[in-house]
């Protein structure tokens, strides 16, 4: 729906940030909670590029143990922090690193052995456990789907995390204590304010940022004596809308995939070898198995980031070498992001530096304009504090960061599954997997449903996700569509693909937004393509017998083209 | 007397047994289960509705072997001499060439009030299915507008979790149909608001036979089903009703799948999953297709020992192992060009361009079902054609009745 609006009145603020990623969430968050006036804009959803597009991982940077160990203790310490600002939203992944037997074995065993002693020094920062070396009949217990003659294998642990919802949880937290965010909303331009006129000796300016809703079409303007660039892979391609030159924001954008199964297929997440020698993975994530990842520079279009059969085929033979349960699996679908690794010419993918950068554009003649470059998941609440630390040394010289302390929205309390079980009359179940998405917040699920008894329906039965939850996600985490609300909940993205859930959660959309049903029917429509596209590519035999009774259901009851007949 | 063997017991393959029965010719249905029959919704297409002209086809209701089947199966499908228009689950209006007799046909309805039971059940939303509904242009033109009222159509608490289908088959006792039809008729005489020109209920009109008829009359309007996609009861309706017919014709029904057709003289040898082997003079092959379990689509990625197959495979074959050929667009399938098989992009959506490929695969066969020596083919399982119920059920009476005909 286009409504035709004149612009909203400017409104002034502190910090305008762009980009809804877990970077330009983090910071809004951070400046939020330091009192600062933030307005943020992202022109997809949030989390809708790298953030929610990763490993899904907050590990302790094991691999820069050897080249730079202050990194791998900062990581884990921060490891540490994001478990108590967000307890509900980590889950542990015990991780198998299998070796083959033979001489080279017999002492990559020794080496790897050395190698994770190190690492358990800073595993108590976040409450990790220590290594242990298993046997190869330990092994056999252990992980009876391995394969292979093996010397024996070592374990260690990471701390998987919903990349989607970190960067939800930091906008919301952000919004809750006066942000501004805008998700669906294109900035157009920043331009330097006539009456720019900024007190010597401050790295600050006036800005105007021209942006439209690209659901509304409406026009938006917003004044601000800072602004942050937090694109990632668009990076170069923001600054161009600040008249700044793009190789001063260079990056290198390096695609990455992953492949997700139906249930979870082993014990411990597995270190595997790629035909090229890479290292790739296999873990249980969530109620899924996982494989990934590729690491390839991409040359194509930021906003179609698709994984493709020939990176799905890559990962599952590396894997299927030592663990070949996994062609026997039913792939339910795949994504796909870009990393905004920092620009180099000439090092192969895997050697780029993971390391970030803040990139102030004073020296380009524009004071107060920044570009947060490079970066992962796992560092982005400190990378936030580094790009907040800066801009409070001209805006909030008194305040500090909080960031680590303050929970996250619902990190306050952990509330026990199966008491919510009984009060909200929702199956166990359910319940489980909204303490992991909301916390303390299931509480406000629940109160919905305690006035609504409807509202406890099974909207996604897979996930399984409750209208409650839906309307919940509409109403205070920003969705704007069915594929938000499946960012948000994890609807549609089991294993039936949306199928059964799809066009009942565009009705809801429709009726929370005030918008017509026919434009929720179409939303629908729209998911259930896109989600398609990124299944068939893994397809196997089972998925394809689902994909052909999908079409036939779409057909019957929503139809594929979407005319209304 | 020839013996026609029928491999499926899908729409395709019921309208073939009947057309072969009905054409003198003794018949023995193979039936291995569920398929893309029972998983239908209850609307009864020629082609895609959003893809052809509703005219396209017609002739075959003119067949006399075609008329015949659907007369035998009338109990479940209503043929009109206009389009059918039906409200959907997913909150649209569409048409449907024919319908399960359950579903509520809005063509024939005269422009008012088609009132929506609320009703305390996850699997129904009145309220959305009525904003959805009246927000398209068949609702408008038809001069209809949906209205959600209270009703208390759910008995007993502990059916809240029941599905649709067993919910649907409590509706086959007549006290219980009763019950319905009254607290219907209480919620419309609740409402202020006339006229009242239909009552769009959940899909639970029976399972043993559509309760539509028996519940308009008692209620005194026309009352009928939504159409729900899979899961509902539609498809459980047709096997009751195929059952019927294909007993009236006294035609012996084997619980067994098909491994193998061979030829065996003039006549073929169907070998069955159990080793038993049953002689026959003429086969029809209606095993169905992707869904049905027909066609299998196992790419040599998929089943690798080692890192890479052995030899080149194809991806798409028949799982009954029979003289036939997999083809699309009238030729057949060759070897995919990767060892590991054809790019899945390629074979399945998007489908700007009509139905994917994975769709599209199947038997080569004539215009007649006819694909060799007395070997006839009907339903999804062959290439090119709409996988929709008419035109598998024309198909598959074409195919019977050339089967027990041909010399």
């Amino acid at each position: 729906m286009r409504e035709h609006a004149g612009p909203a009145p400017e409104q002034s603020f502190d910090v305008a940030i762009i980009g809804g990623g877990v970077n330009g969430t983090g910071v809004a968050r951070d400046l939020s909670l330091r009192g600062l006036k933030v307005i943020l804009f992202e022109r997809n959803d949030l989390a809708f590029g790298a953030s929610g597009n990763s490993s899904g991982m907050i590990h302790g940077g094991v691999r820069y143990l050897t080249s730079n160990p202050k990194v791998t203790e900062q990581s884990c310490r921060d490891s540490g922090y994001i478990q108590q600002i967000a307890p509900h939203l980590l889950f542990r992944i015990p991780f198998l690193f299998p070796v083959k037997s033979g001489l080279k074995g017999r002492i990559a065993i020794e080496l790897i052995d050395a190698f994770f002693r190190a690492y358990d020094q800073f595993q108590p920062l976040k409450r990790g456990e220590p290594h242990t070396r298993l046997s190869p009949s330990e092994l056999a217990v252990l992980e009876p789907g391995l394969t292979g003659s093996l010397v024996g294998g070592i374990t260690f642990d990471e701390w998987g995390v919903d990349g989607a919802r970190l960067c939800v949880l930091n906008a919301v937290d952000a919004k809750e204590r006066g942000a501004v965010v805008h998700v669906h909303t294109a900035v157009e331009s920043v331009e330097r304010a006539l009456d720019d006129e900024a007190p010597s000796g401050q790295n600050v300016g006036s800005y105007v940022v021209r942006a439209r809703d690209l659901m509304t079409d409406r026009a938006l303007l917003a004044r601000a004596r800072v602004v942050v660039n937090a694109t990632g892979a668009w990076g170069p391609i923001t600054a161009a809308l600040g008249n700044l030159p793009s190789s001063r924001v260079r990056v290198r954008p390096g695609k990455g995939i992953h492949v997700a199964f139906d249930r979870r297929l082993s014990n411990y997440g597995i270190v595997c070898e790629a035909i090229d020698g890479r290292q790739i993975f296999v873990m249980p994530w969530q109620n899924m198995t996982v494989i990934g990842t590729t690491d390839d520079d991409y040359f194509g279009d930021l906003n179609e980031v698709l994984a493709t059969s020939e990176e799905v085929r890559y990962l599952v033979q590396g894997v299927a070498r030592i663990f070949p349960a996994i062609r026997e699996a039913r792939a339910i679908g795949t994504w796909a992001g870009v990393r905004p690794t920092l620009y180099a010419f000439g090092p192969n993918e895997d050697a780029l530096s993971r390391e970030h950068m803040i990139v102030d554009h004073a020296n380009d003649g524009a004071p107060g304009i920044y570009s947060m470059i490079g970066g992962k998941l796992a560092s982005y609440r400190l990378f936030a504090q580094e790009m907040s630390d800066r801009i409070a040394v001209d805006l909030a010289p008194q305040s500090r960061c909080s960031t680590h302390e303050k929970p996250l929205p619902g990190g306050d309390r952990v509330p026990d599954a199966f008491a919510l079980s009984e009060q909200g009359e929702i199956t166990p179940v359910a319940a489980r997997r909204l303490v992991y998405r909301h916390g303390s917040r299931s509480a406000r699920v629940l109160a919905r449903i305690a006035k609504s008894p409807r509202e406890r329906a099974v909207v996604c039965a897979c996930e399984p996700v409750l209208e409650a939850e839906v309307r919940c996600a509409l109403t205070f985490e920003m969705a704007r569509s069915v594929e938000d609300v499946a960012r948000r909940t994890r609807l549609g993205l089991g294993a039936c693909g949306g199928m059964r859930c799809a066009a009942r959660c565009g009705q809801i959309v429709a009726e929370e937004l005030g918008l017509p049903p026919s434009h929720g029917a179409k939303m629908a429509r729209a998911f259930l393509v896109r989600h398609a596209k990124t299944r068939v590519v893994a397809m196997g035999p089972e998925q394809a017998r689902q994909e052909a009774l999908a079409f036939a259901a779409m057909r019957a009851t929503l139809g594929l083209r979407g005319d209304d007949p | 007397m020839r013996h026609v063997v029928v491999v499926g017991a899908g729409v395709a393959g019921t309208a073939a047994a009947l057309a072969a029965g009905a054409a003198g010719a003794r018949v023995t249905l193979l039936d291995g289960g569920a398929g893309a029959s029972v998983l239908a919704g209850g609307a009864m297409d020629l082609a895609p509705w959003e893809d052809a002209a509703h005219g396209e086809g017609e002739e075959l209701f003119a067949e006399p072997a075609v008329a015949r089947v659907l007369a035998e199966l009338g109990d479940v499908v209503r043929v009109g001499a206009t389009t059918a228009v039906v409200v959907t689950a997913a909150g649209i209006v569409r048409p449907a060439r024919a319908v399960d007799r359950a579903l509520l046909d809005l063509a024939g309805l005269p422009a008012g009030l088609v009132l929506v039971p609320r009703v305390d059940h996850p699997g129904w939303d009145a309220g959305a299915g009525a904003r959805a509904w009246n927000d398209t242009r068949l609702a408008r033109a038809g001069g209809l507008e949906f209205m959600a009222i209270d009703a208390t159509l759910v008995r007993f608490v502990d059916e809240r979790s029941l599905g649709h289908a067993e919910l649907a088959a409590r509706h086959d006792a007549p006290e219980r149909l009763a019950w319905l039809g009254a607290r219907v008729k209480d919620a419309i005489g609740r409402t202020a608001r006339a006229p009242v020109v239909g009552v769009v209920v959940p899909p639970w009109l029976g399972v043993e036979r559509a309760r539509a008829d028996e519940l308009s009359a008692a209620v005194g309007i026309p009352c009928g089903e939504a159409l729900v996609g899979l899961g509902g009861p539609a498809g459980l309706r047709f096997e009751h009703a195929r059952d019927r017919a294909l007993e009236a014709r006294a035609i012996t029904v084997v619980a067994s799948r098909a491994e193998e057709l061979a030829r065996d003289g003039e006549g073929w040898r169907v070998t069955l999953e159990r080793g038993d082997r049953i002689a026959a003079d003429r086969v029809v092959l209606a095993a169905g297709g992707l869904v049905g379990g027909g066609i299998s689509y196992t790419p040599s990625a998929a089943v690798l020992a080692g890192e890479l197959p052995s030899r080149a495979r194809k991806s798409f074959t028949s799982t009954v192992d029979a003289p036939v050929t997999l083809g699309v667009g009238g030729r057949a399938l060759g070897l995919p060009g990767s060892l590991f098989g054809e790019s899945p992009e390629t074979l399945a959506w998007p489908f700007a361009d009509g139905s994917p490929l994975l769709e599209r695969v199947g038997v080569l066969a004539s215009s007649s079902g006819h694909v060799a020596g007395g070997l006839y083919a009907a339903g999804d399982v062959v290439a090119d054609r709409p996988r929709t119920w008419l035109d598998a059920l024309a198909r598959g009476a074409r195919a019977g009745a050339a089967a027990a005909r041909a010399t």
